[in-house]
């Protein structure tokens, strides 16, 4: 399956520039530039109320950005609906999971694009080949779920988040956005949810990782575009910058130097 | 990230490759457990429990006469029941729908009437039908439209819709008829195609079956022995090779069996009854053992034979149990039985009764003010049960109720003593089931003995003795044979297909034997028992229903927009479009409903149905629909119309004043919900 998403077109998978998006008098997001590329990770880093949230709701087709210009494979497009966004292989896997907790596994992977037999108006879910397709496509990311009858309310966290993630790498997602995937987790599963970013990624598919978490993003990421107060603080390939400096400038920097030597000082 | 990728392309092909026809990582559960995490197991118990009360206590209810009864009003609950539980999964609930039977009977009324006479449109019901139908499709739409856009809640709104309703049918009935009841249905055109189809019955009577009792037995047969074959493949493990000894050990079981049986229904004699008895239950004992010798594991450890001492003591704690029962139930003097309130001196119980009021009452402040522990007071509670309950209470039904207590209860402790004993040692295990079977048939006789009504001792000593059989087969086979410790899909399959199958049987069995009659039955039988057609509109609802929800899109996207309305939204389900739809469901089951009482009496009042759709919900939650949204079954729907109606119809027919039906109900329903909610946790953990 690798093999045929993506293929080189020479332009990156998805480009913005100076991307920018107003609520009435309030600059949600300014002159925000960046890349994603097929088998890419691109991190977006920032605060709370750094105008994350802001952003992937326009990569996503909830919101309408105001200025700037956005690029699928070179070409200029801009989002009328998340379904819009979806058709054109842009999937979002949000922080609040869109999963139904008392649906079981398989229901959830396949939920509003079931498999069907029968002919119109007599169609029913395909239920054997579901689950098994189901299971191959989970296990195709290394998460290997017991039973697909068991329902997603008793998973963990980890195993929710992928899949979330293993369903729109399924459904022809090019482009995956996930939003704070690892933020409700315990470093254990953390590190799981991380693999399966990877993993995604090795499939080819350009991600979109979205995390206030400068050590969760700097070993998985290839591109890191760090924002504050709805500006971006930079965009930087890998080799441009190492960890610490990430750190440092997601906390603002200077600040965080400040705030070291006070609480030197307080001891 | 070289390396997370490496250790990460290896594990996927791994697990491929590790995934065999078994597999060891799932825990094996046995088909009860898997039973019990189904939303409607809950209510099927409760259907069963109440079948059998008022089997036991009303002459009619087992009957056909009783069958047919029940099922014509669970038939009208049960569409609207259907409907109303796949609009609460999907998260909403729908006060119109009762007002709007009665709205589209008066409306089709009205259509077809001829002109001229008071409020006729003179409409073919052709026509006339299909149009309450789409009145009844808009307001839905209207229903679940104002839901989505207005964000308030669907009580809200479909109140707003069910007064709009009952002040339009009161008012138009009035204005146009003179009166709140519309009338004549019957003089429109077509009448006679759309009576058919709405109101038509089968009369029982009519149709005769010299053959009837013999395939019904035919058929029970078989049904009984495919979901018992169907239960031990689930058990058991499978046999690496299979033994032909065996196989030959059922074949002649089978023959015994069958031989016995049949001589048994030739003779009448006492004692040839009860050797030819012995001789069919030694066949089916020996083919059940050949069965499992040819398909089963032995099981080769069985341990040395030792009980614990806290299984010896729940055994003699469950004998004392069932020894009290026959005591109490032997010693009691059964004359006088229709006196009522027997048990206790009135004057005392008075007393009583007004102590328990007064401690109730003030523990209840005690425990407001935070001076006592929050279950304090149901003591208050049950001192006012004691005259409460005494009081209705003939000598008869005290002497059942303690009997019936005790057995149970003695019954459940030995079964825990075996459960207990037999991991450990399978003597041990063995000798407990037997024990419990032997007590079993001791009981089945001293039913026969005792009791005084024809049905116990025939029917239910037949059943206990059953009971006492399939205790001492899966007694032994649990010591012959291993059970299965690890999932085995290809069984599982199999087992299920068998026990569903049987299950087919035997309700193919029950509908054969009431739905035909016999010449003795006819020479016997008091009026004329008749099938509606309803019973047949619901059956086929109700499988509709199920089929919706768990076998078609639609039905996942009803669960997910009760579960997770943003989640199925995001995932590009038109949540609104579903829920809408579902709205429609409901005011279309409520034009069925409507039709069918329509035709049935050709006359409507204006207040026909309202007030019915709590009566909706309370069979949805009961059949286990979660009030919430998001869990639950069609099935289960018409399984708690099945409970309600049996209830509402049974009290009348054990001769008790109908009122105490409102007083059933309220207990079934906080049973149902407090049993529901215990199964659907047990789901959450392990599915």
């Amino acid at each position: 399956m690798s093999d045929v998403i993506n293929p080189p077109t020479g332009a990156p998978l998805l480009e913005v520039r100076g991307l920018s998006k107003f609520y009435g008098n309030i600059i949600a997001l300014q002159d925000i530039t960046t890349t994603v590329e097929a088998g890419k990770v691109t991190c977006v880093l920032g605060d709370n109320g750094a105008g994350k949230s802001s952003f992937i709701k326009i990569l996503s087709g909830v919101h309408k950005h105001d200025a700037g210009e956005m690029f699928l494979d070179g070409e200029e497009v801009s989002f009328s609906s998340p379904r819009d966004a979806l058709d054109r292989g842009i999937a979002t896997v949000y922080q609040d999971l869109a999963v139904v907790p008392l649906m079981s596994v398989w229901r959830n992977f396949w939920l509003g694009d079931e498999p069907k037999r029968g002919v119109w108006p007599v169609r029913w879910i395909d239920i054997p080949k579901a689950k098994r397709v189901a299971k191959e496509e989970l296990l195709k990311m290394g998460i290997d779920i017991r039973d697909m009858e068991q329902m997603v309310g008793t998973l963990s966290g980890g195993e929710r988040q992928s899949v979330a993630i293993a369903r729109a790498a399924y459904f022809g997602a090019r482009v995956l956005i996930l939003d704070e995937p690892t933020s409700a987790l315990g470093v254990k599963q953390s590190g799981v949810v991380l693999r399966y970013i990877v993993e995604a990624a090795r499939r080819n598919l350009g991600v979109i990782f979205i995390t206030h978490n400068p050590h969760h993003a700097y070993p998985v990421g290839d591109r890191f575009l760090i924002l504050n107060r709805g500006q971006s603080l930079g965009n930087f390939a890998k080799e441009e910058i190492s960890q610490d400096q990430l750190t440092a400038l997601m906390a603002g920097g200077s600040e965080l130097t400040e705030l070291q030597r006070e609480l030197s000082k307080a001891r | 990230m070289a390396e997370a990728v490496a250790t990460e392309a290896s594990a996927p092909g791994e697990a491929e490759s590790a995934v065999p026809r078994r597999d060891e990582r799932l825990v094996h559960r046995g088909p009860i457990q898997r039973l019990l995490v189904r939303p409607e197991i809950g209510a099927l118990i409760g259907t069963t429990a109440v079948w059998f009360f008022f089997w036991a206590t009303a002459d009619v209810f087992g009957t056909a006469a009783g069958t047919a009864n029940y099922l014509d009003v669970a038939a009208k609950l049960g569409i609207m029941a259907v409907a109303v539980s796949l609009l609460m999964i999907g998260g909403e609930f729908d006060l119109s729908a009762g007002a709007m039977t009665g709205a589209t009977a008066m409306l089709v009324i009205m259509l077809s009437k001829q002109v001229g006479e008071l409020g006729g449109a003179g409409l073919t019901l052709f026509l006339a039908v299909p149009l309450s139908l789409c009145f009844a499709l808009t307001i839905g739409w209207f229903n679940g439209t104002a839901v989505d856009k207005t964000r308030l809640p669907s009580f809200i709104v479909t109140l707003g819709t069910y007064f709009v309703l009952i002040g339009a049918k009161l008012s138009f009935a009035k204005l146009f008829a003179g009166q709140v009841v519309v009338e004549g249905l019957d003089n429109s055109t077509a009448y006679g195609f759309w009576r058919n189809i709405f109101a038509g019955s089968w009369i029982r009577n009519d149709h005769f079956w010299e053959a009837r009792d013999t395939v019904w037995a035919g058929l029970a047969i078989a049904g009984v022995a495919l979901v018992v074959a169907g239960v031990l493949e689930l058990s058991y493990e499978r046999a690496s090779s299979r033994e032909s000894k065996g196989l030959v050990a059922l074949l002649l079981g089978l023959a015994g069996a069958g031989a016995a049986f049949f001589g048994l229904l030739n003779t009448d004699g006492v004692n040839a009854n009860f050797v030819l008895g012995l001789l069919t239950g030694l066949g089916i004992l020996v083919a059940v053992i050949g069965w499992g010798r040819w398909r089963y594991e032995s099981l080769h450890r069985r341990g040395p034979f030792s009980v614990e001492p806290r299984a010896a003591r729940l055994i003699l704690i469950g004998l004392a149990c069932v020894v009290a029962a026959i005591i109490v139930a032997a010693g009691f003097n059964s004359d006088s039985q229709n006196e009522v309130g027997i048990l206790l001196n009135n004057g005392f119980a008075r007393s009583v009764f007004v102590v328990g009021l007064a401690v109730g009452g003030v523990l209840a402040v005690l425990v407001a003010a935070g001076k006592l522990p929050v279950w304090s007071p149901l003591i208050g509670i049950l001192i006012c049960a004691v005259p409460a309950v005494g009081f209705l209470m003939t000598r008869q039904t005290a002497r059942a109720v303690v009997f019936v207590g005790f057995v149970v209860a003695g019954l459940i402790i030995l079964v825990l003593a075996s459960n207990r004993a037999a991991p450990h040692s399978a003597p041990a295990g063995l000798a407990i089931e037997l024990l419990t079977a032997v007590v079993v048939v001791v009981l089945a006789f001293f039913v026969r003995s005792e009791s005084t009504s024809e049905k116990f001792r025939t029917q239910l000593f037949t059943v206990m003795l059953l009971i006492g059989l399939a205790l001492v087969s899966s007694a032994l086979m649990g010591y012959l044979f291993a059970r299965r410790s690890a999932a085995d899909a290809a069984a599982d399959k199999l087992g299920r297909r068998m026990a569903i199958g049987g299950i087919v049987i035997l309700t193919a069995a029950t509908v054969v034997k009431m739905l035909f009659s016999t010449q003795a039955e006819i020479a016997a039988a008091v009026g004329v028992i008749r099938y509606r057609v309803s019973i047949l509109w619901f059956i086929m609802f109700a499988i509709f229903g199920t089929w919706l929800l768990m076998r078609a899109q639609f039905g996942n996207w009803i669960f997910a927009v009760g579960g997770n309305k943003e989640a199925a939204r995001s995932e590009g389900i038109p949540a609104a479009r579903t829920k809408t739809t579902l709205f429609m469901l409901v005011s279309g089951a409520a034009w069925l409903s409507g039709m069918l009482t329509a035709f049935r009496l050709n006359s409507v009042q204006a207040n026909v149905g309202d007030g019915e759709e709590f009566e909706y919900i309370i069979a949805a939650v009961v059949g286990g629909n979660l009030l919430t949204g998001g869990y639950g079954s069609a099935a289960g729907g018409a399984i708690g119309s099945l409970i309600m109606s049996m209830s509402t119809q049974g009290i009348p027919f054990a001769g008790w004043n109908s009122n105490w039906r409102f007083l059933f109900l309220g207990v079934i329903l906080l049973l149902a919900v407090a049993g529901n909610n215990y199964v659907r946790r047990k789901a959450e953990q392990s599915r």
